[in-house]
């Protein structure tokens, strides 16, 4: 009891759990990380979150953001976090590049349901790490306990059912939590493992920190994560917002759902795709009016598609059918989702067939 | 007028058909979501066509009618799911084909249980994206290995202890770090008798798309010689077709692409010493454009050229020179194997059979049966010798990308009517060697029983035909009249006995599969093989 009031005091001191400029110099974040010792066996051996952990409530130092643009994980939510040792930052290389985040960095990402089947409840199944080291990124896998207390560094991989009920539907899904091997197939370029969010033209927008809402790039570099970003950057929408044009949506979307494979240093640069934002200018780059190097109609119930995109026939378009399906052989994205994103494929439809044109 | 138009036309039609490929189609109803296996399930040694599901194995036998018997056998929910591959193969030698299904979480056994009724799921529970799936003899111990191809690590092996224990291996036989593997096949590239590897690669850096070729070093060691073998292509390719294209005594590759992004098709011609030399310009396969993630060896036209086939609905029709034609067909992608037992080789795939209408060219086909070695006689090599030269063909489990393709060995052999020698060659050494077999027919050879210069005088005491046998087994040698038999099944359960009568047995009531005839005579047992279909 006597414990647990100190633990309440010390926490109330700090209750600014994002930290604020007038902070710096003062508080010191009481994260845990020893380079030579991670990945840690357990996730609260990092001391990210205050205590209960389920509540992802972070400590000084340990700050969240939210892409603009977000990968489809079979409907997860996702929490994000970033933190950095003590005097060191990171830097600006492109719009389109992931920040070159400094030796040390820890980029957090927990992965949950809400309205859980059958107590309505909120179940957090996995904190996914990229622990950056002297040479490389490294992948931290934390795998949740049932009783929401605890999490346990677990690279072998498994599967959870999970259901849950979203906007007025039952879903179910045999959630994957990745094996190590996994990580590596969509994070990385040239076979280099790299983070997929954190890139500027993703987190250039206002986020509501505790502290107040604010550009999440500003965010870092006032925090001092950051050393300093442009101000005319390229930036992607949420494809969410309907009030964004729908080829911007459809760019934004694909950039973060298809590009770390489909572009020069992806595992599969040998399709025609180019789906990074920054070439989806280009039509081609999309799939329009490329021909595929594989003939998927048996698994089209008749369709046939004639190109990747079809202007004007989401019917004829391969890429339709490749994100309709949850065969794992058909399927794309291929790795992180075993449901059909139905809202992705309506705005995808909706898109091809608004565009005019033939192949011919 | 009109009438005599039309039967020129009719009959034109039918000679560039024959020059061609014909095949007429028919639906089956093979319920199983996965429908690319095409092997012989229930030891009758005729290919049937299999298709499962998580929890049902779905089995369209073939039957001497050409009709299909549908089977279904329940399994439990299978951990993985043949999504990249199957393959097919005896694994626990008790004479009926077991599956490995190659899925993007791992690998899962469905084993059966010693009679082709009831199959038991084993998952080792490794992680492996797999690809391509093989049963092959690895260790060269007597025991089918299964070896699957991984997206993402180095390749993985489980090692057959021969009582059915799975023992996980990772390592010396592809080992790039972030896999690349698709297409293994397993083939004896420098006839030196050990069967050798060869993995299409492809995505990511120039390394890891690179393909690689093992040498089996004979010793359990294997070696990737791609380089000094001029094997090291850097095309994206996700399968190769291996055989002897030109029928010089030596397995040629072509390196299929599945896309033309480093490069296009590669047809790879052996030199005989262990190279291989490019002869894609001119040959047919530089100007091809079709990719596919598809490409395997066959004869379809029994011409005793080996052809490719692959997606793009091409069949790439040997033309006896190293050069290929490519022919329009009404399949992509199939599984292969000889579904009405006419000796040309027909299609199946997404729920229909494809058959080979076939032509006036001759035929064999040889079922292999395996005693010291693994019992479906994988990485046989069999040789036959005609008027038109030297055929050679591999017993493979796995090739092509995801599909299963039949186990039993398949010769055209054009014009040809008789075959001088039928010569093979086991993982174990044993070589056989039959002479003037029949013709346009199924021959079973059983490893160690046509031993040249070996006076086996048990097995020669007495012979038997057909083989394999429906009804009448008919006996053949000295003083067989009223002389005991005993007739077991291969896992060694003794199923009949009597005496002979009038040199035959009726082996009506026995079950498909494959059986041991024992006769005794003057206190000697001498023991022969047969199929029951």
């Amino acid at each position: 009891m006597l414990f647990l009031s100190i633990l309440t005091v010390v926490f109330s001191c700090s209750s600014d759990n994002d930290g604020s400029p007038e902070d710096e110099g003062e508080e010191i974040s009481p994260v845990v990380f020893d380079i030579n010792a991670v990945p840690y066996p357990k996730l609260s051996d990092y001391n990210f979150f205050k205590t209960p952990l389920s509540d992802m409530n972070p400590v000084y130092g340990v700050i969240p953001y939210e892409p603009i643009s977000t990968l489809f994980s079979d409907y997860a939510l996702k929490k994000r976090y970033i933190w950095m040792p003590e005097g060191v930052s990171a830097s600006y290389l492109s719009d389109g590049q992931s920040l070159d985040f400094p030796v040390g960095t820890i980029l957090i990402k927990n992965f949950y349901y809400e309205h859980v089947v059958p107590n309505d409840s909120k179940k957090i199944l996995e904190t996914r790490l990229m622990i950056k080291m002297e040479n490389e990124w490294k992948f931290a896998n934390y795998v949740w306990n049932d009783e929401q207390t605890e999490a346990f560094y677990d690279m072998n991989g498994t599967y959870v059912p999970v259901t849950w009920n979203q906007n007025g539907e039952t879903k179910e899904v045999t959630y994957r939590i990745p094996n190590g091997a996994e990580c590596v197939t969509c994070h990385n370029s040239n076979e280099i493992p790299l983070p997929i969010g954190p890139k500027p033209q993703n987190l250039n927008k206002l986020f509501a920190y505790d502290t107040g809402t604010q550009n999440q790039l500003q965010k870092l570099k006032d925090f001092g994560y950051l050393t300093d970003f442009p101000d005319n950057i390229q930036t992607v929408v949420d494809y969410h917002d309907e009030s964004q044009p729908l080829e911007l949506r459809v760019r934004s979307y694909v950039d973060i759902n298809c590009a770390h494979c489909h572009s020069e240093g992806g595992f599969c640069n040998y399709r025609a795709p180019r789906f990074a934002f920054e070439k989806t200018s280009q039509p081609e780059n999309l799939g329009i009016c490329i021909v595929p190097d594989e003939n998927i109609d048996p698994y089209t119930n008749g369709g046939n598609p004639t190109h990747i995109v079809t202007p004007g026939h989401h019917d004829k378009s391969v890429i339709f059918y490749r994100l309709s399906t949850t065969l794992e052989n058909i399927r794309m994205p291929l790795r992180g989702r075993t449901l059909v994103h139905e809202e992705g494929v309506a705005m995808i439809s909706q898109w091809i067939d608004s565009l005019e044109g033939n192949c011919e | 007028m009109k009438k005599h138009f039309l039967l020129i036309s009719g009959l034109v039609l039918s000679l560039n058909l024959s020059a061609q490929l014909s095949f007429t189609q028919q639906n089956v109803s093979a319920s199983g979501t996965y429908k690319i296996c095409v092997v012989d399930m229930n030891g009758d040694f005729l290919d049937d066509i299999v298709s499962v599901d998580s929890n049902n194995i779905n089995i369209l036998a073939q039957t001497e009618t050409g009709e299909f018997e549908i089977h279904n056998y329940p399994t439990t929910t299978a951990n993985n799911l043949p999504s990249w591959s199957i393959a097919a193969g005896d694994f626990n030698g008790d004479g009926y084909n077991d599956l490995l299904y190659g899925g993007g979480g791992g690998a899962t056994f469905m084993f059966s249980n010693g009679s082709g009724l009831t199959y038991h799921e084993e998952t080792p529970g490794e992680y492996i994206f797999s690809q391509r799936t093989n049963f092959v003899d690895i260790n060269n111990d007597g025991h089918l290995d299964a070896f699957v191809c991984h997206d993402v690590e180095p390749n993985v092996y489980y090692l057959n202890d021969g009582n059915n224990g799975l023992e996980y291996h990772q390592g010396g036989l592809g080992d790039y770090p972030t896999g690349g593997n698709y297409g293994s096949v397993w083939v004896d590239y420098n006839n030196d008798g050990h069967i050798d590897m060869f993995i299409a690669k492809c995505g990511g850096g120039e390394a890891r798309y690179t393909d690689q070729l093992y040498r089996n070093n004979g010793d359990g060691t294997f070696t990737n010689v791609a380089q000094e073998a001029n094997m090291d292509n850097k095309c994206q390719t996700w399968s190769s077709a291996w055989a002897d294209y030109d029928n010089d005594g030596d397995m040629d590759a072509f390196i299929g692409a599945s896309s033309f992004s480093t490069g296009g098709h590669i047809l790879m011609r052996n030199n005989g010493d262990g190279t291989f030399t490019n002869v894609t310009a001119g040959s047919g396969l530089d100007t091809y454009t079709g990719t596919s993630l598809e490409h395997a060896p066959a004869d379809f036209n029994n011409d005793g050229y080996v052809d490719i086939f692959g997606n793009s609905n091409r069949v790439l029709l040997n033309n006896g020179d190293m050069t290929f034609t490519p022919v329009i067909v009404p399949f992509s992608s199939a599984s292969i194997g000889d579904l009405n037992n006419d000796g040309f080789l027909d299609a199946f795939t997404f729920g229909t059979v494809y058959y080979n209408a076939g032509n006036s060219n001759n035929w064999l086909t040889i079922n292999t049966i395996g005693t010291e070695s693994n019992r479906n006689g994988i990485g046989a090599r069999v040789e036959i010798y005609s008027a038109m030269g030297k055929q050679i063909r591999d017993v493979r489990s796995g090739e092509g990308f995801a599909h299963m393709s039949t186990l039993n060995t398949h010769f055209g052999l054009g014009t040809d009517t008789s075959i001088d020698q039928v010569i093979v060659r086991w993982p174990s050494g044993i070589v056989d060697t039959i002479e003037n077999p029949d013709i346009n027919t199924t021959l079973v050879i059983v490893e160690g029983d046509h031993q040249m210069g070996v006076k086996d005088i048990e097995s020669n005491a007495f012979s038997i035909y057909p083989n394999p046998v429906k009804d009448v087994l008919h006996v053949k040698g000295k003083s067989m009249e009223n002389v005991n038999y005993e007739i077991h099944h291969i896992t060694g359960q003794l199923v009949q006995k009597g005496k002979i009568s009038n040199g035959n047995i009726n082996v009506n009531s026995l079950g498909k599969g494959i059986y041991v005839i024992s006769i005794i005579q003057n206190g000697k047992k001498s023991n022969l093989k047969f199929i029951k279909q």
